[in-house]
């Protein structure tokens, strides 16, 4: 079906808005927040992917490239980073879980026990891997 | 005039996005115990990791992890570009961009572990 587009003023004001429409969540439900966070820690974990090319690319150095890495990496600000790194992995991977279940019609009228359940399992999951990583 | 996508291509997208991000759960879940969670430091040292990419199971994984993980990314940025309302041809562009760079970018891992398997010879 195809969408006319109306060129008033209104519609501009709200076409300029719709690159960070869907940041907005209030007045929204808990699905909308849960959308807003996928893709945060979406776009932030693209970041990471991109960034952990680059990095790895030291391994191209050899042996002492990496091997200074790796020291500068068990520093408390890359630990700090680690944790942030795996509530974002958490997040984005649970709540996918919990999208393509009910993608394909499994649990859509239990959608909210599941985000609140799944919220929980990442908060443990989060709490047992921030003390892995910062007791080494 | 904005068409709808052919709702083929746009359901395709959505089970391998699905589809991989399921994978990804699993690889994901291997790739961080086997390079963090039993390594003493939580950092393999340079020959350690030669040693491990050296082994074919491990390749394989790893190869396949770097090209589910590519792939899922590169399906949701382009989701959230093509949710700003672009055209028919605009959005098609920002796909075969997207696709280029992730073939780029896979590419480059695998040089990258060929090179280190290999010595830097």
């Amino acid at each position: 079906m195809n969408v006319e587009r109306p060129h008033d003023l209104t519609y501009q004001v709200a076409e300029s808005r719709r690159v960070v429409n869907w940041l907005d969540s209030r007045g929204r439900g808990l699905g909308m927040w849960a959308f807003v966070a996928h893709r945060i820690t979406g776009i932030g974990l693209v970041v990471y992917l991109l960034l952990h090319l680059v990095l790895l690319s030291i391994l191209a150095q050899g042996p002492d490239g990496w091997d200074s890495f790796v020291a500068l990496a068990r520093t408390p600000v890359f630990l700090a980073l680690d944790v942030v790194l795996i509530a974002g992995v958490l997040i984005h991977g649970l709540n996918g879980v919990r999208v393509a279940l009910t993608g394909m019609d499994f649990g859509l009228r239990q959608q909210k026990p599941a985000l609140v359940g799944l919220a929980i399992v990442a908060a443990v999951a989060l709490v047992y891997a921030s003390i892995r990583i910062v007791a080494g | 005039m904005i068409p709808a996508p052919p709702p083929n291509k746009a359901r395709l997208a959505w089970l391998v996005q699905a589809g991989s991000g399921l994978l990804l759960l699993l690889l994901l879940c291997l790739h961080l115990i086997a390079n963090h969670f039993v390594v003493p430091g939580g950092l393999q040292g340079y020959a350690d990791v030669v040693r491990y990419l050296s082994n074919p199971l491990i390749l394989t994984l790893e190869m396949t992890f770097l090209v589910a993980v590519t792939g899922h990314a590169a399906l949701g940025v382009r989701a959230i570009l093509l949710d700003l309302g672009l055209s028919q041809r605009a959005g098609r562009n920002v796909s075969l961009v997207i696709g280029a760079l992730s073939v780029v970018a896979v590419a480059y891992g695998a040089w990258l572990t060929s090179r280190v398997i290999g010595g830097l010879r």
